[in-house]
C-alpha cells in the first residue's frame, strides 16, 4: 500500500467527481482497478482507474453513494491530502494482439465508463464504438474525451442524449457485427441483459468481457 | 520424546502446509500424536473462509488448552491473518503465525525450547520454503505451485489473508515432483489458492502440467481445486494423458448468471457447461466436483432452483456446499439484500438432498468397471483408498500394501452419505 498525494478534485456533476493523484512509480494495465481510502483508515473502496497507462498522474472517477461512507469522505478531500492506494487488481484488460486489429464495442453504464475511458486514452487509435447509458445528459462524463462519432449517449430519463432509452434497447435496434469484441462495464442488470442480446446477435461467448459495478 | 499434535481446517493448501510442518517436526525428533491427546506442542492451521470455520478454529484452540494448558500453542493459517489482534490477545496462545511465516513454525518452536523467543513476524517469509511432506497425514503427495489470489470475488476474504497471487519457479516445482516421486510418491496433487492463474516468466498453468506429465516415474497427477476461468484448450488436451487422473474440482459457486455476476466470477453458466462438456467428451465418466455457496446476497428462490438444476444436469460427483457468511472487508459485506439465515438453512437441506442423489447416481455407474486404487490403509487383506476418479474404494485382496496401486473390479456400492465403492482385487 502506498500513499499518493491528491493533486486535484474535478467535480463533473453534483455527485460525481474525479480525484487526480500523483502517480509516483505506480504501474497498471489499462482496465484494472485500485482500492482507495484515506491514509491510515481501514475503510477502503474499489475504483477502476480512469487515466491512461502513459499519463503521469493517476485518476479515478467516483460517484457519491447515498448513505455511502467512503465516497462521501473522498469527495471532501483536498489537494495536498494523502490517500492510500493498493493494487492494481483485476483482469478486465484488452488483449495486446487485438488492439490494433479488431473492432471494439464498449458498453458502459454510469461510472462504469471509467475503465473504458482508460482503454481509449491508452490506445487512442483503436477502432471502437462506445455506448454510454445514463439517466440524464449531464452524466455524459467528459464526453469530449471521445471522438464524437464513436460515442453514443443513451439517456433513459430524458430525450437529451443521442438515443432515448437504455443501452440494451439501443443494442436491440442496432445489431452488432459478429466479429466485434465487446466489453461491458456497469451494473449487473445491464450486463446480464446485454449479454443475452449480444449472444442472440451471434457474438461468440469468448470476446465478451464484463466488469460489474454495484 | 516431545509430542506434537496438529489440527488443519479448510483447503487442500492448508493440508499440504500442515503435512510439511508435521514432517519437519518428526524429522527433528518429535512424535506425532492425535489432536485429542495430550501433547507438548499444538499447531492449529486455521481457516477463515466462513463464520463456521472461525468458530471451529476457536473451539480447537480451547480444546488444546484444556488438554495441556502448559503446551506451546501455535495458531497459524488464514484466521491468524484475519483475526490477529484477537488471537494475540489470548494468553493461552503462544504464537500467532501469519501465512507468510507459516513455513517457520518448527523453527519458532525449536527456538522457544532453546529459550529464544522470536516474534513470528521476524521469521522467514518465503511462501515456498516448505520442506518435504513425506511424514505428513496423506498418502498422496501435495506439491505447492502457487499462493494468493488476484480475483477478488465479492464474497471472498482469501486475497486479504493469503495476499496477491505469487507463482513458484517452474524448476523448483519440477525438482519437487521428481524428489517426491523418487521417494515413493505414487500420486502428486498440485495445490495453491488459484492454480489456474499460475504464471512464472512465460510459463502458464498448462505448461507446468505438461512438463510434470512428461517426467519419468510410476506416478499419477491430480489437479486439485481450479477456477473455471484459469485455463484453455491446451490444458483440456492434457486430460487425455495416461498419468492424468480423471477428476477436477471445478468451482461453480452458483447456478445463476445473475448471482455469478454479483459474485464477480469470471465466467457464466454457458461457459461453465461448455468446459464440463468438453471434459466429458474426453472421458464421459470424468469426475467433476464443485463448490456451491448457498444464500449469497440477492439469491432468489429462482436463482437457488437454477443451482439445484445445474447440479442435476452436470452430474457432479460431489458438491461441497456451504452457507454464505459475511466476511468483513469484502464487497459483498456491503450488499444490502442479505438472505435470512433460516432460508439459507432450508436451501442447504434441499441442496444436500439433491447433491446426495446425484452423487449416488454418478458413483453407481462404476459398478462392473475397474479402478486403479492407491491404497491408504490396509491390514493386508482389506484395503481402503482412492481410485483414479478420486472415489473412495474398499476392496479385498492378497498381501496388500499401503501406497501401492491395485487394479480393482467394482462389484457394489455402500449407500452411505458418502457412498463407497466396494470391489475385489483383479489379479
Amino acid at each position: 500500500m502506498r500513499s499518493h498525494k491528491v493533486i486535484e478534485i474535478r467535480n463533473l456533476t453534483l455527485s460525481t467527481y474525479i480525484i487526480k493523484m500523483e502517480k509516483k512509480d505506480f504501474t497498471f494495465k489499462t482496465g484494472q482497478y485500485i482500492t482507495l481510502g484515506f491514509s491510515g483508515s481501514i475503510d477502503r473502496r474499489e475504483y477502476s482507474i480512469y487515466s491512461s497507462e502513459q499519463d503521469n498522474f493517476l485518476e479515478v472517477l467516483i460517484k457519491e453513494v447515498e448513505d455511502g461512507l467512503v465516497s462521501k469522505k473522498l469527495k471532501r478531500c483536498k489537494p495536498g491530502d494523502y490517500l492510500d492506494v493498493d493494487g492494481p487488481f483485476g483482469h478486465f484488460s484488452l488483449k495486446e494482439d487485438e488492439i490494433s486489429k479488431k473492432k471494439f464495442l464498449f458498453i458502459a453504464t454510469g461510472t462504469g465508463i471509467s475503465p473504458i475511458h482508460s482503454f481509449i486514452a491508452t490506445h487512442p487509435n483503436m477502432d471502437y464504438q462506445l455506448l454510454h447509458g445514463v439517466r440524464m445528459k449531464e452524466e455524459a462524463y467528459e464526453r469530449e474525451s471521445y471522438q464524437n462519432n464513436n460515442y453514443i449517449l443513451c439517456t433513459s430519463r430524458e430525450k437529451s442524449g443521442d438515443f432515448h432509452g437504455r443501452v440494451t434497447e439501443y443494442l436491440k435496434e442496432n445489431p452488432v457485427p459478429s466479429d466485434t469484441v465487446c466489453y461491458l462495464c456497469g451494473n449487473c442488470h445491464m450486463i446480464y441483459e446485454a449479454y443475452d442480446i449480444l449472444e442472440k446477435q451471434g457474438i461468440n461467448l469468448g470476446p465478451i468481457h464484463t466488469e460489474v459495478y454495484f | 520424546m516431545k509430542k506434537v499434535a496438529f489440527k488443519t481446517l479448510g483447503c487442500r493448501l492448508n493440508q499440504y502446509e500442515t503435512d510439511a510442518i508435521a514432517s519437519h517436526f518428526q524429522n527433528n525428533g518429535f512424535k506425532l500424536v492425535p489432536f485429542d491427546k495430550e501433547a507438548d506442542v499444538y499447531v492449529i492451521n486455521s481457516c477463515t473462509v466462513t463464520h463456521q470455520s472461525d468458530h471451529k478454529s476457536r473451539n480447537f484452540i480451547n480444546q488444546a488448552n484444556r488438554k495441556n494448558p502448559d503446551s506451546v500453542l501455535v495458531v497459524t493459517g488464514c484466521m491468524a491473518n484475519n483475526a490477529k489482534t484477537e488471537l494475540e490477545g489470548r494468553d493461552e496462545i503462544n504464537y500467532v503465525v501469519e501465512n507468510d511465516q507459516k513455513s517457520s513454525v518448527y523453527s519458532l518452536v525449536e527456538a522457544h525450547y532453546n529459550g529464544e523467543i522470536f516474534h513470528p513476524s521476524k521469521m522467514n517469509s518465503d511462501l515456498f520454503a516448505y520442506g518435504s511432506t513425506d511424514k505428513g497425514f496423506h498418502t498422496r503427495s501435495m506439491v505447492k505451485i502457487q499462493d494468493g489470489c488476484d480475483n477478488f470475488c465479492t464474497f471472498c476474504i482469501i486475497p486479504s489473508v493469503r495476499g496477491r497471487a505469487v507463482s513458484r519457479p517452474i524448476q523448483d516445482i519440477l525438482n519437487n515432483v521428481k524428489s517426491v516421486v523418487a521417494n515413493g510418491a505414487k500420486e502428486v496433487v498440485l495445490t495453491g489458492v488459484n492454480i489456474g492463474r499460475y504464471e512464472y516468466e512465460h510459463y502458464r498453468f498448462d505448461d507446468i502440467v505438461e512438463q510434470i506429465l512428461d517426467l519419468n516415474g510410476d506416478f499419477r497427477l491430480r489437479i486439485s481445486s481450479i477456477e473455471p476461468d484459469g485455463f484453455g484448450d491446451k490444458f483440456l488436451g492434457l486430460l487425455n494423458h495416461p498419468k492424468m487422473t480423471p477428476h477436477l474440482h471445478l468451482c461453480l459457486q452458483s447456478g445463476s448468471d445473475s448471482i455469478l455476476l454479483q459474485m464477480r466470477r469470471m465466467y457464466n453458466i454457458k461457459r461453465f457447461k461448455e468446459i464440463v462438456n468438453k471434459v466429458r467428451s474426453i472421458r464421459p465418466d470424468f469426475n467433476i466436483t464443485t463448490d456451491i455457496i448457498i444464500g449469497f446476497p440477492n439469491e432468489s428462490d429462482q436463482d437457488f432452483e437454477s443451482t439445484c438444476n445445474i447440479i442435476k444436469e452436470l452430474q457432479f460427483g460431489h458438491v461441497h456446499a456451504f452457507k454464505y457468511s459475511i466476511r468483513k472487508g469484502t464487497r459483498a459485506e456491503r450488499m444490502t439484500a442479505q438472505v435470512d439465515e433460516r432460508i439459507k438453512t432450508l436451501r442447504s437441506e434441499t441442496l444436500r438432498k439433491v447433491a446426495e442423489d446425484v452423487k449416488l447416481q454418478y458413483r453407481n455407474q462404476f459398478i462392473g468397471k475397474e479402478q486403479i486404487v492407491l491404497v491408504e490403509k490396509t491390514d493386508g487383506e482389506n484395503a481402503k483408498g482412492y481410485g483414479e476418479h478420486y472415489l473412495p474404494v474398499e476392496f479385498k485382496g492378497y498381501e496388500l500394501k499401503k501406497n501401492h496401486f491395485y487394479k480393482v473390479k467394482i462389484t457394489d456400492i455402500n449407500k452411505d452419505i458418502d457412498p463407497v465403492l466396494i470391489g475385489e482385487q483383479v489379479k
